[in-house]
């Protein structure tokens, strides 16, 4: 069968599961159909089908969502002259149907995401010259210390490879700004930068001035370079050893590509996972992204630049006049841009860099912000549906991708959409008991199955809504500020090296918290309600459900914005890694048990614990992976130690003095890519439906909790405050 | 007419009852200027006219015609009304007349609160209190010289009721008043209107003191196979000229005694025939086709003449009286003929439409009591065939007073079934202005449909129900005469058999072009009235008349659909066959031996089955069955697959006439079979079940007619084939088939499944060639 021969058919059945969806059967066939429909992707589910089935069964929760869409368009909108219902329950059904496109959008892209590529290889000799672009705005030295080593240490040809750090921070406008102290920290910057470049063997560039931000900053240093590909590492993302050798090769078989894209792993926790401590057990938000939705885009040709751990083709730059910078979001537009002149991009699903993330709840928005005001300006400027040059598919993932970002509406319609009928007693979704049951359950209970079915490994149930729900708050304003001024919003680098010495409340945590409280009023009244309106107590019941959903995902949001103290300032990867330790000359055999960007935990054999004082100077001297074999000495001072028999577990800070100690720093930290892998998949198990939804149940009740606790204790702190003002 | 007399007061009412005592005292409880009763006597003086007109006394040159179309007439509840029209002959319409009821009524209706009114083409003939609680009360009202003309009139009787003591919503269940059919009539002054003169003048057949309204037919040489289609044709020109609720038959060859109410004779044979049975034939009845009314001198009694010189002259009277009441097949009637007991007429829904409540007679109402009601009436053709998926829809315009407390509601009856329950739920009280209200079509059927709005208002002052003071209570509720229904395109397809087809609409013999086979066992007089009768309601049903052919064996029918008329032991084999029919037991029915046997057994497992229903996982069973059952009308059977075996119908001993349906042997068309035990039964069987009450409730593909309980038992439709009435679209067959999905639960999740199944699969190949792929 041919590529057309296939679409007519599917075409063709389409038209026919239209056809029956929208026969106007009765509901006692709603409902028997239902239950029967639910129960074959519940076992579909439980015998874990794939390949084919994976797509019967989401043509079976189609199937069930047009059911849910065909009734809901065709009986449920209150009636056009009663406005004061006509209006919210008309924004719902909007923001519902917003939910079913996207739904629609996101089967589409995932319906058949890529397996696993094959390693490519590039033939000996053939090596491309390739420059390594660094951008840098305001990270300090030790954090750009690491990830310029890091990328320095690369297996690759020497000759092939320029390091460059393409610095924001010091540039001539900041050196000669008007502020004193700004001017005087950009002189300072610009030096210190200066001489660790000279140390680890990389270029050193600034411009005159910082115009068009990161795009502009990257467009300086395709002018100052002339390699053929082009590497892009955030400043606080790490490349693996062997990141070159996994993404170079793809160039040699496609003269059209443009653009490999790997995930970005993260070494520490992002606000939510920390606060909810989810970060060693559930699989990260951004893993969905990598692990399936770009390898489902990649299917479409559609893999777009994530901004970092990229490898770029110079032509296909300069085609494009280089880096787009019109949105806040650069990568996106630029891989737009190329798409829409015929380039084609890759995805390669297998972390090759390591990277930090925001810390705090309130960056953590402030990323969020800039990445969904960047896609609603390329959404209002290049309209990826009617772009020319780009394929059916490819606009489709575009739409996907940037309409995403709209989510604030429609969550916060669902969010206060069951308290107009709670407190001003407005129907606006008409619907008996029995239609509910058959029509909104089944949607939701196949809407919950579906997404299990697609993300189930990358995804717990309900997580999705929690992440949405604690966005939407800050998100909002962001979103339609700019939908009502789109050139306003630039650039803001989001910082990612904050950490929390002590538990407090986030800064921008209140509104969460009014949220609760409103919510649990509406509970409250909902309660009331039944008791004293019996006549109606079935509506009131299903609409306190869902009321008293939204206030599970509030109460759980509490816990988010109430953030834990940590004690160490950065994530430890596990490790284990032969080694010898060394103190006051005498060298001891040992294994490094995990590192971080600061120091690394060793177990040391046949050491005599007791002549180690805590800030004892020593030594790890082990074989980089990146050297000759020779093995190399690390300095440490030791923080604190632990005996268990013959062996001692020492915890010991690095002293880096010279360039070379960053370089083993990186070695240890980031050589290993593997590492990441296992991490992630150590992380990747579906817990289910029934035993996801448990555990976010019993998770929501704590974090409500807790989040209390939190807010009562800084109730106190400020009146203390106040009292000792 | 009389013009110059303006009266004022027209009501002139005699009650005997107004001497009786109150069946309570509630003179404490009432203000003191209020009177007891109403005593229209006074009223009557006032207006100078007599107030008492003895009724038994029959004077020689009077005539009285009974008005009420119905067995019995109970107006019942807080507010009620009936209406419907009679036919008046221009003699009638000039003659000065008196309505003439008596009504007995609940003894809890309070009569200071309550009336009775009577109006008469939209004026107010007569009111009064409603007080007859412990004897009939007679009441007689003039009518306004000129109110009446020729043609059809208005009757409508209403009652406002009132509860004496209670202000419950139950109670109000409690009142009723019933206005018995031999003691209203109206009475011309004139002797000379009971006359009838021109072939309009069939129309005012009239009614007997039963409801009931007969016609004669006195044919010599009855039992001529040859003349029986013509009499079956004459019979349907009758029946459509008479439109009556209740319309019989009797063929005979001799004389019957005339002038009784309600009926009309009529002689059919040619001029020689007719000649010895009658005084003076009519001029040119023995050169050329004659029918007209002659009056019979002895009895003053008009009397039809259909004749001619011989019997094709014969043959073209009775054309004469029935062509006139043709009309094409294939043109929708925008209204179904109910006018003489329903008014206004039904209109005739055969794709979407708007109905207003002011064309459907429901007229802007204000209400003060705690039960509302409201009625109209709506037809759907026969082949409708949405009573599984479809929805109509009401826009209400309705007001209510923060006086309604919530949990007050309205509910919508179809056919005596619950169809919709709206809360009025607002504590401030609410304006609905076309308010949606889905109302399943689930009981719908062929034909008229009934439906009814029925407001419960719980109130305040209600639970305190202070004595004295409710009829001063302001109105709480309002209904608008801009209210709405709406009927949506619905599903058109004849199904086979249908026994609510031919209630409905006469289908599917109406829409034959061709003559309909009919086949009668015998010519005698019962087994000829009773075809008659049946096809005589067949031609009302349908609304036009149906050209028949005499058969006298099954095969001659062929593919065309075909009527059977006979007692059971005659029939053919064959036509029981079709229908469905235990032939073993055509002989045996009627016998009554074996009438026990039967229900013993039953009775016996019956008694097996409760007394093996202890076990507690089968009573969980039956009770979560029964709550699905409840909640959303599942059962198991409507979860089957493969359709019911379709039992042989046996008739019951208790039942006396067997209407059944199937198709012909080549399944091609469909025969439609009427029986008895015997030809008398037949006869007597066939006139119980052409009262409009009855014949509404024919449904299924076996109704049977229980005299005993006075009852239609319907057997359901088990597998019926389809029949196409309407050309060939495809919005139409997704409509059909939505409604064959909606009561075949199971094929539509198979088809839907296999459909998800295939598109799962075409996806995936699609999938495959399209994009990457590795």
């Amino acid at each position: 069968m041919s590529k057309v021969g296939s679409v007519a058919a599917w075409a063709f059945f389409s038209l026919c599961v239209i056809a029956v969806i929208t026969l106007p059967v009765n509901l006692q066939t709603q409902l028997i159909v239902s239950v029967l429909i639910v129960t074959f992707m519940a076992v579909l589910k439980l015998v874990n089908a794939g390949g084919r089935w994976r797509l019967i069964a989401l043509a079976f929760g189609t199937a069930v969502v047009l059911r849910y869409v065909y009734w809901r368009t065709t009986s449920t909108l209150p009636p056009l002259n009663q406005l004061e219902n006509f209006i919210p329950g008309f924004l719902l059904y909007l923001a519902e149907m917003y939910s079913v496109m996207m739904l629609s959008l996101s089967l589409f892209v995932v319906a058949m995401p890529l397996p696993p590529r094959k390693a490519s290889s590039i033939s000996p000799g053939k090596f491309p010259k390739v420059d390594v672009f660094v951008p840098s705005y305001n990270e300090d030295a030790g954090l750009l210390a690491n990830t310029l080593a890091a990328a320095k240490a690369m297996d690759y040809p020497a000759d092939k490879l320029t390091v460059w750090l393409l610095d924001d921070g010091g540039t001539q406008q900041k050196r000669m700004s008007a502020n004193l102290i700004e001017a005087q920290r950009a002189s300072a910057r610009h030096v210190e930068l200066q001489a660790l470049c000279d140390d680890l063997g990389v270029r050193y560039l600034t411009r005159e001035r910082n115009e068009h931000a990161k795009a502009g900053n990257l467009n300086n240093g395709m002018l100052h370079s002339d390699g053929e590909l082009i590497a892009v590492f955030d400043a606080d993302h790490a490349p693996a050893r062997d990141f070159l050798l996994e993404t170079v090769g793809y160039f040699e078989q496609d003269p059209k590509l443009f653009l490999v894209q790997t995930p970005h792993f993260f070494l520490n926790p992002d606000p939510l996972e920390r606060n909810l401590r989810t970060f060693e057990k559930m699989p990260s938000e951004n893993e969905m992204f990598y692990g399936i939705i770009q390898r489902g885009l990649d299917k479409w040709n559609a893999a777009f630049f994530c901004g970092s751990a990229a490898v770029l083709r110079r032509k296909a730059l300069e085609d494009a006049d280089g880096f787009s910078g019109m949105s806040i979001t650069e990568d996106c537009e630029t891989a737009l841009a190329l798409h829409g002149r015929g380039w084609n991009s890759i995805y390669v699903d297998r972390p090759l860099i390591a990277g930090l993330q925001p810390a705090t709840f309130a960056s953590f928005i402030g990323q969020r912000s800039r990445w969904a005001q960047g896609m609603m300006q390329i959404l209002l400027f290049r309209f990826p549906l009617f772009k020319g040059g780009l394929s059916i598919p490819q606009r489709l993932c575009y739409m996907s991708s940037t309409l995403f970002w709209l989510f604030p509406i429609p969550r916060t319609i669902f969010l206060f959409a069951p308290l107009f009928y709670l407190f001003f007693d407005l129907e606006i979704f008409t619907a008996s008991g029995g239609e509910f049951l058959a029509y909104t359950l089944a949607y939701m209970l196949v809407n919950l199955m579906m997404q299990n079915y697609l993300y189930g490994s990358f995804r717990w149930p309900w997580i999705s809504e929690l992440y949405e729900f604690a966005q939407t708050v800050h998100l909002l304003p962001a979103v339609i500020s700019v939908l009502l001024r789109p050139s306003r919003p630039t650039f803001k680098v989001t910082a990612k090296d904050e950490s929390i010495q002590e538990s407090r409340l986030s800064e921008i945590g209140r509104p969460f918290f009014v949220i609760f409280a409103v919510l649990f009023v509406a509970l409250l009244i909902t309660v009331y309600r039944v008791y004293t309106e019996p006549y109606k107590a079935d509506v009131t019941l299903v609409v306190g459900g869902w009321n008293l959903l939204n206030l599970i995902m509030a109460g759980c949001l509490l816990g988010v914005v109430s953030e834990r103290g940590e004690r160490a300032a950065s994530r430890r990867v596990k490790v284990s890694r032969r080694c010898e330790f060394g103190v006051a000359e005498q060298w001891y055999p040992a294994t490094i048990e995990d590192v971080s960007a600061h120091g690394a935990r060793v177990q040391v054999y046949g050491i005599d614990p007791t002549a180690l004082p805590t800030d004892t100077e020593g030594a790890i001297r082990f074989e980089p992976y990146s050297g000759s074999g020779i093995p190399e000495t690390l300095p440490v001072s030791i923080r604190n130690k632990e005996v268990a028999g013959d062996i001692t577990v020492i915890g010991c800070r690095y002293l880096p003095q010279v360039a070379r100690h960053h370089s083993l720093v990186a070695d240890l930290i980031f050589a290993n890519s593997r590492q990441w892998s296992e991490f992630q998949s150590a992380r990747r198990g579906n817990p289910g439906l029934l035993r996801g939804t448990l555990w976010f149940l019993w998770l929501a009740l704590y974090q409500t909790s807790r989040g209390l606790i939190y807010f009562l204790r800084s109730l106190r702190t400020s009146e203390a405050q106040k009292e000792g003002t | 007419m009389i013009r110059g007399i303006l009266l004022a007061a027209l009501l002139t009412v005699t009650t005997q009852a107004a001497a009786q005592p109150a069946p309570f005292d509630m003179s404490g409880e009432r203000p003191a200027d209020v009177p007891l009763r109403q005593r229209p006597a006074e009223a009557g003086g006032k207006s100078g006219l007599p107030a008492e007109r003895p009724i038994a006394a029959k004077l020689p040159d009077d005539f009285k015609r009974f008005i009420i179309p119905f067995s019995a007439l109970s107006l019942t509840g807080e507010v009620d009304e009936r209406t419907w029209s009679v036919y008046l002959t221009p003699a009638q319409a000039q003659s000065s007349a008196t309505l003439n009821f008596s009504y007995q009524n609940a003894i809890v209706v309070a009569p200071e609160a309550s009336t009775l009114s009577v109006f008469v083409n939209g004026e107010l003939a007569g009111e009064g209190p409603v007080g007859a609680a412990e004897t009939a009360a007679q009441l007689s009202y003039d009518l306004k010289p000129g109110l009446l003309h020729a043609g059809t009139n208005d009757i409508r009787f209403r009652v406002r009721q009132r509860h004496r003591t209670d202000c419950t919503v139950e109670s109000t269940y409690e009142l009723w008043t019933e206005i018995a059919p031999d003691t209203a009539f109206i009475r011309f002054s004139s002797g000379e209107s009971a006359s009838l003169s021109s072939l309009d003048d069939v129309r005012a057949v009239g009614l007997d003191e039963r409801g009931r309204t007969q016609f004669n037919l006195v044919v010599p040489g009855l039992q001529q196979p040859s003349r029986t289609a013509a009499l079956m044709r004459l019979a349907q020109g009758l029946a459509l000229r008479g439109q009556m609720p209740a319309q019989q038959f009797a063929l005979s060859e001799t004389m019957p005694e005339l002038g009784k109410p309600g009926q009309i004779t009529a002689l059919v044979g040619t001029a020689e025939e007719v000649a010895p049975l009658i005084e003076r034939l009519p001029d040119g009845a023995s050169s050329g086709p004659v029918a007209m009314f002659v009056r019979d001198s002895k009895t003053k009694a008009s009397v039809l003449v259909i004749s001619g010189p011989d019997w094709s002259a014969v043959q073209e009277a009775i054309e004469g009286v029935t062509q006139p009441m043709d009309r094409p097949s294939n043109v929708p009637r925008d209204v179904i003929g109910t006018g003489r007991w329903l008014l206004p007429e039904t209109p005739l829904v055969v794709s979407n439409a708007r109905l207003r409540f002011s064309e459907l007679g429901v007229e802007t109402s204000e209400f003060t009591g705690r039960r509302f009601r409201a009625r109209f009436s709506v037809a759907v053709p026969s082949d409708f065939y949405a009573d599984a998926y479809g929805d109509a829809t009401l826009l209400l315009d309705a007001a209510y007073t923060e006086a309604v407390l919530p949990g007050s509601h309205i509910d919508i009856y179809v056919n005596g079934n619950i169809a919709s329950t709206i809360p009025l739920n607002s504590v401030t009280g609410d304006i609905l202005r076309h308010l949606p209200i889905n109302v399943t079509m689930r009981h719908f059927k062929p034909g008229p449909n009934l439906i009814e709005i029925e407001a419960v208002l719980l109130a305040e002052p209600d639970k305190a129900c202070a004595p004295g003071t409710p009829a001063a209570s302001d109105p709480r509720f309002a209904l608008f005469d801009t209210s709405e229904l709406r009927m949506p395109d619905f599903a058109r397809i004849g199904r086979r058999p249908n026994l609510a087809a031919i209630s409905g609409a006469g289908a599917p013999y109406r829409n034959d072009a061709a003559a309909v086979p009919l086949f009668l066992d015998r010519a005698d007089e019962d087994t000829l009235s009773a075809a008659a009768t049946f096809l005589g309601r067949l031609a009302v049903a349908g609304g036009r008349p149906i050209l028949v052919e005499m058969i006298t064996s099954p095969l001659a029918a062929g593919s065309r659909n075909a009527l059977f008329v006979g007692a059971m032991p005659q029939l053919p084999k064959t036509v029981l066959t079709q229908v469905g029919i235990d032939s073993t037991r055509q002989m045996s029915w009627g016998n009554a031996t074996d009438t026990g046997q039967r229900d013993e057994t039953q009775r016996a497992i019956d008694e097996w089955r409760t007394r093996l229903s202890g076990g507690a996982w089968r009573n969980q069973l039956t009770g979560f069955q029964t709550w699905v059952k409840q909640e959303f009308d599942i059962s198991l059977s409507s979860l089957r697959i493969m359709p019911e075996a379709q039992a042989e119908f046996a008739p019951p001993e208790s039942a006396s006439l067997v209407l059944a349906q199937g198709a012909n042997p080549t399944d091609d068309a469909t025969w439609t079979l009427l029986t008895a035990p015997t030809a008398k039964r037949l006869r007597e069987g066939t006139s119980a079940i052409v009262d409009v009450t009855r014949w509404q409730q024919l449904a299924g593909r076996v109704s049977v007619y229980e005299p005993a309980t006075d009852n239609i038992d319907v057997t359901p439709v088990a597998g019926f084939d389809f029949v196409q009435t309407q050309p060939p679209s495809l919005t139409n067959y997704r409509l059909i088939l939505a409604n064959w999905l909606s009561s075949n639960i199971m094929f539509y999740a198979l088809l839907l499944i296999v459909l998800s199944v295939l598109l799962g699969l075409v996806t995936s190949s699609m999938l495959t060639r399209l994009g990457r792929r590795q």
